[in-house]
């Protein structure tokens, strides 16, 4: 029972990484119908960014401003190399992005160089009892930190006159337009967000062991998770996030005692497992918007 | 306007293509024979304006690939060799060109094909083909044109490759060596391997699992996949089952995460990775203390900055650096190659089949130290010249790459008996 708890609790702790992450991808889907590929070098730079700030800085302070430095990149990014594509298909706007993703990489990866980057988290691999089971302190951490950000999120998206305007321009682009609202500071805000959110994500996966050049590769995570909570859904890219966590953390501690015939590492796949039976039942996702076509 | 720069374009492609075709093959008209990549013409930005120019070609995986924290190292430590060469003179009238004829292969064997194609023409030899899937992509072609090549792995399938140039012993070997150690001194009762797929991975793990046989110990192999994210398996196996020794043939921050995790779960067994499992990053990471406190490596020659006039050579060849093994790896890969090739300009003949014959003839490589010169032999079976020793190391925060010897040079039991007639992992 408690190994089981222990997975539960791990894999909550992993999962609310993939929800930050995923909730990058659906905010800008949500406003500009693209999916950033580039998400992944974000999420690198933050956490290469706060490995170099947190000597002179101390930790805190040095996520605050590698969250902050991250979403300005975003920020840039989508101002040179994104808005003069605006009207183009998005199909187009993706494949950018993913070249922005291998150019943003090569010159991170020169910041990396030969070592592995510490972040100097203050949790380490300590645990503490929590109602009777260990759970890693930096686990608990992930959760109340994308606990806090969900919900400032969702007030920020709720209560503020920009954030109604970002859900307009998520519903309708040019009746948005017509109401005065600014969609080019819509696009903008929103590659920003997920630029911190990236950080913030990049920054807890690299407290395990640190970063390295290919840390990126766990930001592909949230696209199970995205697909699996339903694209424009924030709500779901947080539910999809913490069920592929918990998904591969359980899989991966009993999958060899229960289903050896499975193979080795059927963790490894088990999100896209869950994805493909969610997609057979729900087409759009979990949470996503069933669009009616016309045919 | 807009034909102009088509037709011009045009223009150049075909002359490019023109001059690449006259590069196959260029003469010296010097003594001897001469062949492909070998030329009169000093090298560019020679340091022997009157010697003649051998190029060797650079395949690595520079930018975004996987293992371009070992190879940027590797290959800018080749380069500081091969300058040390013609800073001493040269060999045989030439000059070595490793800078100019540098590919990068992304670690994906398409593009290392393509880029050796590229570059095949021009080059004689190759001072570095990095990866033992990439290099399998032109391992045939690399076999029918006698193109000689040192590689940037430790694949025990090298040893059955004529063409390949490689150096210290491999990771079966390795593996062997360490699962020996760990039952012989330290009384180990099971063992597990954990590994990732493909021939670094398996090979490692073959060897592990041969060892443990002979030995008469539980072996059980786990096999894992890169990312910090999916290592819950690996960490579940060894946290429930606590086997007295882990064989490691991972990536460094992977083997941290499974050394670190298992620890946390009340593992305290034996660890031993194979030398690309380690990174001096690591004795910052929060499994530090974890790893300082079971873990040990091994390797196929002595870390940086060890006291070989190899080592000495190579810190001062190459400045102010980051220490890291794979300046180390770079270095020691780049012997066997001086030593053909000095050869094949004492035999006269260098070209490819010349250069071949060189090899094929060497019985042993001057290291300088880092290596024992009975691992240069190149004139025999597998069985009778592959180089079985390796060494163990030990995480050290004081020492340049993060690890000091604790075991010199050594074979194993397992490793002196081994028949080694096929790749381990076959």
């Amino acid at each position: 029972m408690i190994e089981f708890l222990q997975g539960v609790a791990g894999g909550l702790g992993d999962g609310s990484v993939y929800a930050l992450l995923a909730l990058g991808f659906v905010i800008i889907y949500k406003s500009t119908r693209v999916i950033n590929f580039s998400q992944p070098a974000f999420m690198l730079a933050g956490a290469v960014l706060v490995s170099y700030l947190v000597g002179p800085l101390g930790f805190y302070l040095a996520v605050a401003v590698g969250v902050l430095v991250t979403a300005m990149l975003a920020l840039g990014v989508e101002r040179v190399a994104v808005r003069p594509m605006i009207g183009k298909p998005v199909f187009a706007i993706a494949i950018i992005t993913l070249g922005i993703d291998i150019a943003m990489r090569v010159v991170v990866n020169g910041f990396i160089g030969t070592d592995v980057r510490q972040v100097g988290d203050p949790w380490g691999l300590a645990s503490r009892p929590l109602l009777g089971v260990p759970v890693q302190e930096r686990h608990i951490a992930m959760v109340l930190t994308a606990a806090v950000a969900v919900a400032l999120l969702f007030a920020f998206f709720k209560y503020t006159r920009i954030g109604l305007a970002m859900r307009a321009s998520a519903v309708d682009q040019e009746a948005a337009l017509t109401q005065g609202v600014s969609v080019g500071t819509v696009f903008a805000l929103s590659w920003a967000i997920a630029g911190g959110l990236a950080a913030i994500g990049g920054t807890f996966v690299a407290t395990g062991a640190g970063a390295d050049q290919q840390m990126w590769i766990i930001a592909l995570k949230a696209l199970p998770a995205i697909i699996l909570g339903g694209l424009d859904s924030l709500e779901g890219a947080v539910a999809g996030g913490l069920i592929i966590g918990v998904v591969e953390s359980l899989v991966g501690t009993y999958q060899a005692d229960i289903a050896p015939w499975l193979g080795n590492n059927f963790a490894v796949v088990s999100p896209y497992v869950v994805m493909l039976l969610v997609l057979l039942v729900r087409p759009y996702g979990l949470f996503g918007t069933r669009e009616v076509e016309r045919v | 306007m807009t034909r102009r720069p088509v037709k011009l374009l045009a223009g150049l492609a075909i002359l490019g293509l023109v001059s690449a075709g006259c590069g196959v093959g260029r003469d010296d008209g010097g003594d001897g024979q001469t062949g492909a990549g070998v030329t009169s013409e000093p090298c560019p930005k020679a340091v022997n304006q009157d010697n003649g120019c051998i190029y060797l070609g650079t395949i690595s995986d520079l930018t975004s690939g996987p293992f371009a924290a070992l190879a940027v190292p590797i290959t800018d430590a080749q380069k500081a060799f091969w300058k040390r060469v013609n800073q001493q003179g040269g060999i045989g009238g030439y000059d070595i060109d490793v800078t100019r004829y540098v590919r990068d292969n992304k670690y994906n064997p398409e593009t290392h094909n393509q880029v050796y194609q590229e570059i095949k023409g021009d080059v004689l030899g190759l001072a570095q083909t990095l990866g033992s899937p990439t290099t399998a992509a032109i391992i045939n072609d690399l076999e029918s044109n006698k193109v000689v090549a040192a590689p940037a792995s430790w694949t025990s399938a090298w040893a059955f490759q004529d063409v390949i140039l490689e150096s210290g012993t491999n990771y079966c070997f390795e593996a062997m060596n360490s699962v020996d150690y760990g039952v012989e001194q330290r009384k180990a009762k099971s063992v597990m391997a954990v590994h990732y797929a493909g021939d670094y991975g398996e090979d490692a793990a073959a060897g592990a699992r041969i060892a443990a046989n002979k030995q008469g110990v539980r072996f059980e192999a786990v096999e894992t996949e890169e990312g910090q994210d999916n290592q819950a398996g690996a960490i579940e196996a060894v946290a429930s089952k606590k086997p007295d020794l882990l064989i490691l043939t991972t990536g460094p921050t992977d083997a941290a995460v499974i050394v670190g995790q298992a620890a946390a779960r009340g593992y305290r067994g034996m660890v031993i990775g194979t030398s690309p499992t380690w990174n001096p990053g690591l004795l910052a990471s929060p499994a530090a203390e974890a790893l300082k406190a079971m873990y040990l490596q091994s390797g196929p020659w002595a870390p940086f900055g060890s006291d070989t006039p190899g080592h000495r050579a190579m810190r001062k060849a190459l400045g102010k650096v980051e220490p890291n093994d794979g300046y180390t790896s770079g270095w020691v890969w780049s012997y066997p190659l001086k030593a053909a090739l000095e050869k094949a300009t004492q035999n006269g003949n260098l070209t490819r089949e010349g250069l071949l014959e060189a090899v094929q003839s060497l019985r042993e490589v001057d290291y300088e130290g880092m290596l024992p010169k009975e691992a240069g032999n190149f004139s025999g079976s597998p069985n009778q010249t592959t180089f079985r020793q390796s060494l163990i190391s030990k995480p050290d925060e004081s020492a340049p790459s993060g690890v000091t010897l604790q075991e010199d040079f050594f074979v194993g039991s397992t490793a002196k008996g081994h028949n080694f007639d096929k790749p381990c992992f076959e």
